[in-house]
Formats: structure tokens, C-alpha cells, sequence
């Protein structure tokens, strides 16, 4: 596909990657004239191999990679590509590398680059981006940041700052937002960035950090209370949300890199600070998120500058990947052998995660994607399952339907669960098509369904919500043992979301209030303040996979990307915390309670943008890492319960 | 829209009792057989006025289902008024009215005002529960008291609006202290302060006047 096109133009299939990447994170670029990629007519000016990153802080963990500057028209773009395979460390993933990749990041969105000589190592150089997200560390392991800077300069207007001789503000005439925003003071992300070399500019963090440790219990709920303390306007500054935003995300992947830095080359350097305090405060601090947003809170406050919220959005998430156009019949064929079996599952489940399936596909898909026909089966074998669990269907449904009126009238529990599915499947979708009208045959194969179900898992029996989570999969089967089937192999993930104790849905809730813990410790210290901690409000989120907050379209598509499973089974949750971060600003700004808060969530119904919140989703998985996966307790849906009968005991009573 | 006070309201009851109908005949003047099974919490408000004073009601409408309950309790929380609501045609709606009304009292604040709905009183043919009892279950346990139909809208404004009087008498007896915003009331801005003073409203001295 596009990969072919672009691989004259570059001598590495990473490159080629890039590019394709690339053009997202332009698209971050404020200027739309620049939108094109780089690969017509692009001449690499300055090309550096072995500049590494350290992710973590063992000196022999580095990912090496190549550094290059493209010039494409009139303007400059920076890349960094890790080596493929070449990491010293096998355990560096591809997630990690893809972690790290810089792809054509254009210098409109770079505001400046901090040069560092240690005294002892390699030279390095962080680039700040205008944002304010600063890219880890770049080590130049076989030299040339002299090179680089002065490649830069023939091409775009590089001002050494008067404060510090070190850094380079990156200048972009041809944009006057650029300009506006390089022409700000040095925003206090650098230092957060940085190295141990600039332990004045730290210290000065750490003073502030003091200070406020002085008024208060802890950093994180401080943070918070100055929030509240700033005049209304100023909370909803979209750049200033925005930065708080991408840099936490950021600094989680930075807490690696500064640890690096300290390790590297020691910490005994003559300033005030020992190794050890420093670790101390690092250790206090908990996470970097906190640290981070304190101090992008005192930046953004002297930026008079607001991008306005398009900007925002495109800009929301410097590594998310671009979603791609849904899975076509086409395309589909190259997943199967001659006979129907699908060759690569990991593979497809990864195409349908970033662009889900034609609707036409879906009757093909789901099935598998849920588990009910294996993704090994041949088409025939398939055929053979569909009529064999057909019959299976039948019997089960002949249970009930077998019971005369006399014995339902001695049945209660059966009069009672029949009166409730038929009262419910009244009230499901009716304003659709597929189930509008009176009499409408669709809706008492709803019925049907729902009631079979019960019989099929009698002590789970039926429970407000299953509807809504079965109507678009008989819309998509139209079939009614098919669709059946597929609410079956669902309800295997799903089923303790209508655990009569809600005990499934708890611990889901509670889960994700370590997740938001872990990427927003901020909003979660909010939360915590404001008696939200329950997090009630993402209730019918979770319970229906988001049902009622997307029309059926983008359900049937949220749905298909969520069952793939593919970074996380437990993906809905940092859908959560996606959408939450995007209103993060608001909700904290306006200062909502409980009530608010949960009629804010409702109302956000119809209004979420599905594609810029999985990709968000997506990189807080990736960024979370196995800290995230840590964080949700084993047996949380839609993960099989453990059988050691010591799950997910709720012992924490922040939570219910 | 200023307003001079404004009231929480939650409507609570059984699964298909007919509260979203209630909700919506009440704000859109509708009767909207098509609608969907609530989950969680739906939202809806309207203005009424009330001894000429305009008065915001903000109303919760809640999921009925039995297994709902430990989530939609948290809901009740510094509501003034609450509708029970039951349907006349269903006698076991009815007979879960007591553990209703022990929910609300442990959970709502003790000055909340409750009227009793028996909802869907067009379907007099199908009545399994006759008024007296409702009535008599009302005075029990001092509640307000109406037959409704979200269907044919009778008695819908009145059971909404007579709860909002219920509570504004309330405030004008000094029953409430409207600053504390527990009891579920917020004054506005132009409001008029109940005897125990009001919270903001920079005119209030102005009298009765709303604008
Ligand atoms: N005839 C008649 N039918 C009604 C009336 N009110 C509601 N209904 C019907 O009763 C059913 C349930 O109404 P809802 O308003 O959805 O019930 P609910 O109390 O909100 O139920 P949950 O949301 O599940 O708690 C619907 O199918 C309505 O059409 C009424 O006054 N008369
Ligand atoms: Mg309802």
C-alpha cells in the first residue's frame, strides 16, 4: 500500500514508516499549508547515526537511531528513527521504540533546543517543542550537535537565549502564531527535562516544590487547590490545559530519561544537591505527573498566548497514531487462506483496532472477533458451527417456550423475567429503522434472544442494559441463532457487569481510579477532594461499552475496536481516562461537584469525538504500560475471574 | 434563565413505572412512547412559577432496576423533592413503595418533600391498586398524594408544581436554611432570600420582582 510508494524515497523502511506517520504530527503543525508530507521534493540536510535515548536508567539500555533534518519546500522538519533490532537491550519493545520515534516533527512546532555538555559523557540536546512537551534527551554519541545547530541556522532562525547561552529559541517566521509562542519566555518544561547539569534551574523547581509542601498535605492535592485559587478565566485557557496535558502524558516517558541522565554520569557535581536528596525528591514527588503539572501550571500562567481549541485537539497527543479508514472486503481477503481461516489474528485484531470494519464486514467479523467461530476455521467449518449451534439454539429457546400458560402462572420468577425483557425491548433503539414501529418483528426477536439468554445462563438471568448491548448485534447478524451466539460469547467478557451485586462494575469503577491515579494525579486528588471517587458518573459507560455516548454507527465501531483486545482487554478503561483528560480542564475549572460533575458526563453524550479519544486511549495504554496493567486488579472484567478467591477484594474503602 | 430559587427534584420508583414518561410530558409536554430504558440517570429541567416568583426545577430522573440500587442511591443527595412514583396496574410497584420510601429516608435529607404518584391512571381498566390505598398509604407516611397519567398529561403539571409549592412553603416558613445547599435548593441571582436570608442575590431587597 503506501509503504511501496514511499520507499524509493528513502533508503529505510523506517523512514518510510515515519513518513506515513509522519504526516499526522504535522497535521499538529498550526500551519494547514503544511499539512502535505515532507516526501515530495524532500533533501535530507544533516544525518547523524548513533544518537540514542536512554528510556530507563540503566546506562546499557539505549535505544540508538538516526538523526536527520529534511527540508521539503520551505521548511524544516526534524526526525529521529531508532535502528530496528539494533538496541543493545533485546527487552526494548517495539511499543517502546515506537514510543520514542520522532516523526517529522516541523520546526514551526519546535520552540527551542537546550544544548548540555556534561563534564563527563556525551553531549546531548533536549528539543522543547511549542507546545511545550520536550522530547527525551538525544545523546550524540559519535558527536556533531555543533553540526546540527548550525544546519539549523541556514535554514530556519535559530536566537541564542540571552539567559542561557545553551539554549537556541527555534524561530519560524513564516508563522505568526509560531512566532508569538518562541518569543515567550522559556517555558519551566525545559528544566523538567533536563539533565543533572542544570541543578540551578532544578533546585528552583524544588523550591517551589517546597513551598508548597509547606501549605499543604501533599504536592498533588496543592495542586489542586491552586487550581481553585486562579481566576475563572484563566482555567479555561486551552493552552495552558493543554500543556498540563501532554506534558503529563510526557513525563512519564521523560521520568525515565531523567533517571537515565542522573545515572549516567553520577550526581556528584558541585551543587547543593547530593544524589540522594535528589532521589528523595524525586521519590516524594510519587509520580512525575504531579511534579510536571505544578510546574507547567506556573508557565502557562505567563503565557498570554491560547491556541484555539482545533489547534487543541489536533494537538492533544504527540504520539497517538493516526486512526486509519476501516478494514474493506478487499483488504479482508488478505487475511485468509484459500480456505477461510485467518492467518495472522494478531494481525488482523491490530488492523481492525486502528480502523475497524466496513459495516458489510461486520457480519463476517464480529463472530470471530468475539470469540464464537475460532479464527483457524475454515468457511466450511464455519458454516458447520452456524448450523450445528443453530439447533443448540433452538432447544435452549424451546425450554421456555415450551412452558404453557398454566405453569408460568405457577413460574414466577419465569412471568417476572419475560414481563421485564418484553418491557425493555419496547425501550431499546426504537428510533432506529431496524427497530421502529409498531409490531416490528426485530424487536420480538430482541425478546427472544434476551429470554433464551436466561434460560442459556439462568443464575445471570436477564438485567437492564443486555438489550442495549444486544441490538446492534442482531443489526449486524440479522440472524437470530447467529446473533444469539455473539451476545453469548460477549457476555463471557461481559456478564459480571450485570452481577446482581455489581461487583463486576465496581471493581471496573475501581480500577479505573487507580488508572486516573497513575495518568492524572491531579484530577485524581480532585476527585478524591470532591467525594467523586466512587466514579459513579462513568457508570453506563462501562456498563453498556458506551451505548448511549456515540450513535450506533460509531458504537458498532468503538465496539469492534474495543473487542479486538488488542493493547489492552481492559482498553474501555483508558477510554475513560481519555475522555476524562479531555475534560479534565473544564471539570476541575468549574470546579464541579458530584451532581455537576455527573450531568456534565451526560450531557458529554453525542458530543465525544470517537477517533481523537482512541487514539488518546491508546497512547495512555502504551504510556501506562505494564504500570497501568498493574494498577487494575486481577479479574477485573472483562478478564476471567481468578479462581484463588482472593480477588479484587475492595479493601481500599476510597471506592463504595 | 435567572431564577429566584432552584429546587433538586428526583423521581424514584420501579423499573417501567413510567418516570421518564412523568419527566417528559412534564418538560416537553409529550407523550413519547419511543424512548429508551434509563441507565444511571437522566437529566431534565423546567421553569415554573411559583407565588410569581420564577422557580428552576432540576429534576434526576433515575434507573428503576432493583439491582441499580447501590448506584442510584448516591443520586438523592441533597434533593428537596422527590416523586414516588408506581404504577396503578402493577400491584407489586405498590408494594415496593416501603423499601422506596426507606431509601430515600436514609439516604435524602430529612426535610425532603415526597409525593406519591400512582402513574398510568388511564388504564383504569387494568387498576390493581385501587386510590384509597394509595391515599391511605400517603397519609401513613406523609406524603402528597396523586393519581397521574403521563399519558394523557393529567395531573402531571400539578403533581410537579404542587411539590415545588410544598417546598417553597417550606423556605417561606423557615423550615430550610436556603444557603445550605444540602436541602437541595440554590437561590439566584434577582431571588428573593427566605426568612433565614439568602446566600447570593445582590437584589434581593428589590422585592418580589424576578428579572
Ligand atoms: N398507558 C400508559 N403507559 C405509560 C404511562 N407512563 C409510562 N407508560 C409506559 O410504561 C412504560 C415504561 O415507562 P418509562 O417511563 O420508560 O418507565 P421508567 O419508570 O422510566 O422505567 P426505568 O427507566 O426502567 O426505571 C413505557 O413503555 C411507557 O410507554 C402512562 O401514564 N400510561
Ligand atoms: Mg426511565
Amino acid at each position: 500500500m503506501l509503504e511501496s510508494e514511499l520507499h524509493d524515497l528513502s533508503d529505510d523502511a523506517d523512514y518510510a514508516a515515519s513518513q506515513q506517520q509522519g504526516s499526522a504530527s504535522m497535521m499538529l503543525g498550526s500551519d494547514s499549508a503544511k499539512q502535505s508530507s515532507p516526501r515530495d521534493g524532500a533533501e535530507i540536510v544533516f544525518q547523524k547515526d548513533n544518537v540514542a535515548i536512554h528510556p530507563t536508567q540503566f546506562a546499557s539500555e539505549r535505544i540508538s537511531g538516526r538523526l536527520k533534518l529534511i527540508k521539503q519546500s520551505s521548511s524544516l522538519f526534524m526526525t529521529w528513527i531508532p535502528y530496528k533490532g539494533h538496541n543493545s537491550e533485546a527487552r526494548l519493545s517495539d511499543k517502546d521504540r515506537s514510543l520514542y520515534t520522532i516523526r517529522a516533527v516541523p520546526f514551526t512546532d519546535i520552540r527551542s533546543i537546550r544544548r548540555h555538555n556534561p563534564a563527563l559523557g556525551w553531549q546531548y540536546i533536549i528539543v522543547v517543542l511549542s507546545s511545550g512537551l520536550a522530547h527525551p534527551p538525544l545523546y550524540f554519541y559519535s558527536g556533531g550537535v555543533k553540526e546540527f545547530l548550525a544546519t539549523i541556522k541556514q535554514h530556519v532562525l535559530l536566537v541564542r537565549s540571552a539567559e542561557d547561552a545553551n539554549i537556541f529559541l527555534v524561530n519560524d517566521f513564516q508563522n505568526t502564531l509560531q512566532r508569538t509562542l518562541s518569543s515567550l519566555e522559556l517555558p519551566r518544561a525545559v528544566p523538567l527535562a533536563c539533565g543533572p547539569s542544570d541543578m540551578s534551574v532544578d533546585e528552583s523547581i524544588l523550591n517551589e516544590n517546597q513551598e508548597r509542601a509547606d501549605n499543604g498535605v501533599n504536592s498533588g492535592s496543592l495542586s489542586v487547590t491552586q487550581f481553585h485559587g486562579r481566576p475563572r478565566h484563566k482555567a479555561h485557557d486551552p493552552a495552558r490545559d493543554l500543556s498540563i496535558q501532554v506534558l503529563e502524558k510526557f513525563s512519564l516517558v521523560t521520568k525515565f530519561a531523567r533517571e537515565t541522565t542522573s545515572q549516567l554520569f553520577g550526581e556528584n557535581h558541585s551543587n547543593g544537591f547530593s544524589a540522594n536528596e535528589r532521589r528523595t525528591h524525586i521519590q516524594a514527588n510519587l509520580d512525575h505527573s504531579k511534579n510536571s503539572s505544578n510546574v507547567v501550571e506556573n508557565t502557562s500562567e505567563k503565557s498570554p498566548v491560547a491556541l484555539d481549541s482545533h489547534e487543541f485537539d489536533n494537538l492533544s497527543l504527540i504520539w497517538g497514531k493516526p486512526r486509519q479508514p476501516p478494514l474493506g472486503s478487499e483488504e479482508w481477503i488478505i487475511f485468509l487462506d484459500s480456505e477461510g481461516r485467518v492467518t495472522d489474528s494478531e494481525a488482523l485484531r491490530k488492523r481492525v483496532f486502528y480502523g475497524g470494519l466496513d459495516h458489510e464486514l461486520r457480519n463476517e467479523v464480529w463472530g470471530l472477533l468475539l470469540g464464537y467461530y475460532p479464527y483457524e476455521s475454515t468457511y466450511a467449518e464455519r458454516e458447520f458451527l452456524k448450523s450445528v449451534k443453530k439447533l443448540e439454539y433452538e432447544n435452549i429457546k424451546n425450554q421456555w417456550q415450551s412452558i404453557s400458560s398454566a405453569q408460568a402462572k405457577r413460574f414466577t420468577k419465569f412471568r417476572e423475567r419475560k414481563g421485564l425483557i418484553e418491557k425493555d425491548v419496547v425501550r431499546t433503539d426504537r428510533s432506529l429503522a431496524f427497530y421502529e414501529g409498531d409490531d416490528n418483528p426485530n424487536i420480538n426477536i430482541l425478546r427472544d434472544i434476551l429470554l433464551t439468554y436466561s434460560f442459556y445462563n439462568f443464575d445471570l438471568g436477564y438485567c437492564q442494559g443486555m438489550s442495549d448491548l444486544l441490538s446492534p448485534i442482531l443489526f449486524v447478524m440479522d440472524d437470530e441463532s447467529e446473533a444469539f451466539w455473539c451476545f453469548v460469547a460477549l457476555m463471557e467478557r461481559l456478564g459480571p457487569n450485570f452481577n446482581r451485586d455489581q461487583n463486576g462494575m465496581h471493581s471496573q469503577l475501581f480500577a479505573l481510579s487507580k488508572l486516573v491515579e497513575l495518568l492524572d494525579s491531579p484530577l485524581h486528588n480532585y476527585f478524591k477532594q470532591r467525594d467523586c471517587l466512587n466514579y459513579f458518573f462513568c457508570f453506563r459507560w462501562i456498563l453498556i461499552q458506551f451505548k448511549r455516548e456515540f450513535e450506533y454507527e460509531k458504537t458498532m465501531r468503538l465496539w469492534e475496536v474495543l473487542w479486538t483486545h488488542y493493547p489492552s482487554e481492559h482498553l474501555h478503561l483508558y477510554v475513560c481516562v481519555a475522555i476524562l483528560k479531555r475534560y479534565r480542564g473544564k471539570i476541575m475549572g468549574e470546579v464541579m461537584d458530584f451532581d455537576t460533575l455527573l450531568k456534565f458526563i451526560n450531557e458529554l453524550s453525542g458530543h465525544i469525538d470517537l477517533d481523537a479519544t482512541l487514539r488518546d486511549a491508546e497512547a495512555l495504554c502504551i504510556c501506562a504500560g505494564e504500570n497501568g496493567a498493574a494498577r487494575i486488579p486481577p479479574g477485573t472484567p472483562p478478564s476471567l475471574p481468578v479462581d484463588d478467591g482472593s480477588f479484587y477484594v475492595q479493601q481500599d474503602d476510597e471506592v463504595l | 434563565m435567572s431564577y429566584a430559587y432552584l429546587f433538586k427534584y428526583i423521581i424514584i420508583g420501579d423499573t417501567g413505572v413510567g418516570k421518564s414518561c412523568l419527566l417528559l410530558q412534564f418538560t416537553d409536554k409529550r407523550f413519547q412512547p419511543v424512548h429508551d430504558l434509563t441507565i444511571g440517570v437522566e437529566f431534565g429541567a423546567r421553569m415554573i412559577t411559583i407565588d410569581n416568583k420564577p422557580i428552576k426545577l432540576q429534576i434526576w430522573d433515575t434507573a428503576g432496576q432493583e439491582s441499580f440500587r447501590s448506584i442510584t442511591r448516591s443520586y438523592y443527595r441533597g434533593a428537596a423533592g422527590a416523586l414516588l412514583v408506581y404504577d396503578i396496574t402493577r400491584r407489586e410497584t405498590f408494594n415496593h413503595l416501603a423499601s422506596w420510601l426507606e431509601d430515600a429516608r436514609q439516604h435524602a435529607n430529612a426535610n425532603m418533600t415526597i409525593m406519591l404518584i400512582g402513574n398510568k391512571c388511564d388504564l383504569a381498566h387494568r387498576r390493581a391498586v385501587s386510590t384509597e390505598e394509595g391515599e391511605q398509604f400517603a397519609k401513613e407516611h406523609g406524603l402528597i398524594f396523586m393519581e397521574a397519567s403521563a399519558k394523557t398529561a393529567q395531573n402531571v403539571e400539578e403533581a410537579f408544581i404542587k411539590t415545588a409549592a410544598t417546598i417553597y412553603k417550606k423556605i417561606q416558613d423557615g423550615v430550610f436554611d436556603v444557603s445550605n445547599e444540602s436541602y437541595g435548593i440554590k437561590v439566584g441571582y434577582g431571588g428573593i432570600p427566605g426568612p433565614s436570608g439568602g446566600r447570593d442575590g445582590p437584589s434581593a431587597a428589590a422585592g418580589g420582582c424576578c428579572s
